[in-house]
């Protein structure tokens, strides 16, 4: 490989340098369409799932198809969008906040060649391309973080468990049978990068030990007080040990008030958290982010531990779609899942879910843990 | 003593316990100085190649250039 | 040929939804035919290895990256994640693999042209692998080494006129839902404030200075797409105060079935007939609406806003005229000290630009946690460490009941000195005049 050169000099750093110029103008991009009716909708329609059509005072329209994207992309794929936004979309196309693709067309024609031409694309193993859907009262795209694929702090994998739940619940991506949208989000460890918090259904990778410590190299890896910094509870301190011999510098953990967040592997290599017995996955339901009828809330943990079991994840698959199915079959129009959850009452959602309830699902986190218990004698036997 | 010098032997005072700083650190040695100001004198030693940002992905630190155990171990020197 | 085998991950190319490792495959299978005849700055087998190091995983059921400290380029301290693989000799092409966040437009439209140039870029000086987009909203590039970082950027700012996003304790990359691009519930532009707020505060953006992250986000409406209010410190929520405009001859067709209600979004089963009084009326939070067949009145006064009877009848219902945006502050994910919704500070602002006012509240509130914030506390950690009160007296904003959802049950108040007539100086030997020891 020789070094290709952009104009960049090492040695001057500072020379001809361009900084602080911020993203693309956001209407540098809009198809006519949009850029002829901006501020000027009237109203929309969904006319079947994946396809929106917008209406604008003057009566222009504008259609919306809306496929799949997988966060995880690759160029090549990006490049096939991109033939087809040329193809049919007038070189323009948008990704929206969960990670689906949207073409747009002020044609109907134009609409139903789109559709055809999509629903025939598949990748070599099998799987659509850009399946339609994420519409309404279905299921949309999980929003994701990045897993085993390149963080060095996660408890599960996030492409390989949203492609299993994803295939799962696939019907309810292409239809809108569900009492009111449905959001799922996975976040691979407990810092939540992804903000799955407030999701109808989160998947949460935790870890459950704390840290290994590597006496042997922890002095010569990591600045010990960079570390005992980093832990959000206190539970990191410097310690000696004797190690061959020798006394050491090195870091002691306080098993019992470690969260397992891996902080301290952040700033510290010799104390990798990730095990694979340890680590696996909550799921949290009946979080949204809507102010609609009710107010927005946060995800509650229902199911206290998954393994991991790669490559298909079968339990977590199976729990989510039950969840689901059981919430499908239950709950009245309107209903998010968790305002479903709040009108029978949680009690009733483990009994009609047949989840397990245990100690591990009771709040014990400092003071917000109090509010969650029942202080009543109204409940049912 | 000017404001550089103040950051400098700070540095040179811990560089036996650590490397790295919060921004904290440094705007608490000068606590007549606005947040802003500090900023200021810390964009300056970074632009003359004196300091440089070190990430956890989440936050930022501040150190000398080139110090601290991670950068050796991770072969970019 | 594959260069390593993948039995567990090929599990995953099975199945509808689109395949993330067929996807990765159909790279690695580019890279190794090199079409363009390019001279890869990274190794050619990135994407190979990356599918190889994730099998590892999968067998073995632990992560193989480990964290480094690299942090963006040159001046700048955020938009670029290190990382490194732990098997480097197993896996050369992904040893080194470095994140660059790159800045979206507001709403993420993209012209095919702007992604091509950005793919070409990638794909000389990376892995060919992305993420579109990353948890905040930037272009992610996933993976490439260090000695590339400086000219990625040299390249997306002198060829591409774009910029990084941002990491670390910073202001992030600000997002936006599209607004009034393609919706007719956005109550302000919300692509223009975002757009705006990112150029005005590039300092803020890319020289952290703050105690730990700081995200805006920008929803057009209480719908809230972008989940401004549950994910930013500082979140931009539309809304209006006068009527919510109705049309009666479009409501009658609702009423009448003669229109898809909800916009077809319940079109995938069998609800019955539209019942406007079951699903509209009696489902309204503030119960100001009334149904009497012929027409539907609402009683602004206790409109809460929901959007309900909007989303449900979008052809009969618009939202009002008198428009601008409610601000809530110091919503955050759970660590350390559970999750945060961001709570109301301003019920009501006027978003007409160049934002000022906007820009004033932001900016008392940032001279403040910088001062006050410690090291990894997000605005709502020091708001609640400090109290609500010291965010309302840093801010300027007199307290009101819509602050609450319900006033205190403790009778713990901190009185200001000045707050009681006299002061808290008194004169124990006047006191002992009129009560003995």
């Amino acid at each position: 490989m020789a070094f290709i050169s952009s104009g960049y000099r090492p040695e001057k750093p500072m020379e001809g340098r361009i900084s602080d110029i911020g993203p693309h103008k956001y209407d540098s991009y809009f198809p006519p369409v949009i850029a002829e009716n901006f501020g000027k909708w009237l109203y929309h329609e969904i006319l079947e799932p994946g396809v929106l059509m917008h209406v604008a005072e003057g009566g222009a329209k504008v259609y919306t198809v809306r496929v799949a994207g997988t966060r995880t992309m690759s160029i090549t794929h990006i490049r096939e969008v991109c033939d087809i936004a040329d193809k049919y979309c007038n070189g323009f196309v948008r990704w929206t906040t969960r990670s689906n693709i949207e073409f747009m067309t002020d044609s109907e024609e134009t609409l139903a060649a789109l559709k055809a031409d999509l629903a025939t694309r598949k990748f070599d193993g099998g799987s659509f391309k850009f399946p339609l859907g994420g519409t309404g009262a279905g299921v949309s795209n999980m929003i994701h973080t990045q897993g085993w694929v390149h963080c060095h702090t996660p408890a599960t994998d996030a492409s390989g468990p949203v492609k299993c739940v994803m295939d799962a619940v696939f019907d309810d991506f292409q239809n809108m049978r569900l009492p009111a949208p449905v959001r799922i989000s996975l976040a691979c460890c407990i810092n939540m990068c992804g903000a799955v918090h407030c999701s109808d259904i989160g998947v949460v990778g935790i870890h459950r030990k704390p840290p290994m410590i590597d006496h042997e190299w922890a002095d010569q890896l990591c600045e010990i007080p960079l570390a005992v910094a980093a832990c959000p509870t206190a539970a990191v301190r410097p310690t000696k040990v004797e190690h061959d011999g020798k006394k050491v510098n090195t870091i002691a953990v306080k098993a019992d008030r470690c969260m397992y967040c891996g902080n301290c592997y952040t700033m510290c290599p010799a104390m990798p958290i990730a095990d694979a017995e340890g680590d696996g996955v909550i799921i949290m339901v009946g979080g949204k982010v809507s102010n609609r009828i009710s107010k927005p809330k946060f995800s509650k943990v229902v199911v206290g531990y998954i393994p991991n079991e790669p490559p298909r994840w079968p339990s977590l698959t199976k729990t989510i779609k039950h969840i689901l199915d059981v919430y499908a079959t239950d709950a009245q129009k309107y209903e998010r899942l968790g305002d479903w959850a709040e009108r029978i009452g949680w009690q009733a959602f483990f009994e009609k879910t047949g989840l397990q309830f245990t100690h591990h699902l009771i709040d014990d986190f400092r003071d917000p843990a109090y509010y969650t218990w029942r202080q009543s004698t109204q409940f049912t036997f | 003593m000017a404001e550089k010098d103040v950051i400098l032997e700070f540095l040179a005072s811990k560089s036996a316990v650590k490397s790295k700083f919060y921004f904290k650190d440094f705007s608490d040695l000068f606590p007549e100085k606005g947040p802003r100001e500090v900023k200021k004198v810390l964009t300056q030693l970074v632009k003359d190649e004196v300091l440089e940002f070190w990430s956890s992905g989440s936050t930022t630190m501040y150190g000398l250039k080139g110090a601290g155990k991670q950068s050796h171990t991770e072969g970019e020197d | 040929m594959a260069k390593h085998a993948t039995p567990m991950l090929d599990e995953l190319e099975k199945g509808p939804w689109p395949s993330f490792v067929s996807d990765i495959k159909q790279e690695a299978a580019h890279r190794a035919a090199n079409p363009n005849g390019l001279d890869y700055q990274i190794p050619a087998e990135a994407p190979e290895d990356l599918l190889g190091v994730l099998e590892l995983s999968y067998e073995e059921k632990e992560t193989h990256w480990k964290h480094g400290g690299i942090v963006g380029v040159f001046g700048y301290g955020g938009g670029v994640i290190g990382r490194y693989c732990d098997q480097p000799e197993k896996f050369p092409g992904v040893a080194h693999f470095h994140t660059v966040r790159v800045a979206q437009p507001a709403g993420k439209y993209y012209s095919t042209k702007f992604l091509r140039d950005l793919c070409d870029l990638w794909d000389l000086r990376g892995s060919g692998i992305t993420n579109m987009h990353g948890s905040t909203g930037d272009i992610v590039l996933l993976g490439t080494q260090t000695p590339q970082l400086e000219e990625l950027f040299y390249e997306l700012t002198h060829k591409m006129n774009v910029d990084l996003g941002g990491s670390g304790s910073n202001l992030r990359t600000p997002a936006a839902c599209l607004g009034q691009s393609r919706c007719e519930y956005a109550c302000y532009n919300t692509q223009d404030m975002c757009y705006q707020l990112t150029m005005d505060y590039q300092d803020e953006l890319h020289r952290p200075a703050f105690p730990y992250k700081f995200k805006f986000k920008f929803d057009g409406c209480p719908n809230g797409c972008v989940c401004a209010m549950a994910r930013s410190d500082f979140a931009v929520v539309g809304t209006w105060k006068d009527d919510i405009k109705i049309d009666q001859e479009q409501v009658k067709a609702y009423a009448a079935g003669e229109l898809k209600p909800n916009a077809g979004a319940h079109a995938g089963r069998d609800w019955g007939k539209f019942d406007l009084q079951a699903e509209v009326v009696d489902r309204c939070p503030g119960h100001c609406m009334k149904w009497d067949g012929a027409k539907l009145s609402i009683d602004t006064k206790h409109c809460v806003r929901c959007m309900h009877c909007i989303n449900t009848m979008p052809r009969a219902l618009h939202i009002g005229d008198e428009r601008g945006a409610s601000i809530l502050v110091g919503a955050k994910a759970p660590v350390v000290d559970g999750a945060q919704m961001g709570s109301l500070l301003i019920p009501f602002i006027d978003c007409s630009a160049p934002y000022d006012d906007v820009k004033e509240v932001i900016e008392k509130i940032w001279d403040w946690w910088m001062e006050e914030g410690k090291n990894r506390e997000r605005v709502g950690e020091t708001m609640k460490r400090l109290s609500f009160q010291k965010l309302l007296e840093v801010t300027d904003t007199e307290a009101a009941p819509y602050h609450i959802v319900q006033p205190r049950t403790n009778p713990y108040i901190f009185f200001k000195e000045e707050e009681v007539p006299g002061g808290w100086e008194r004169d124990i030997k006047q006191f002992r005049e009129r009560h003995q020891r």
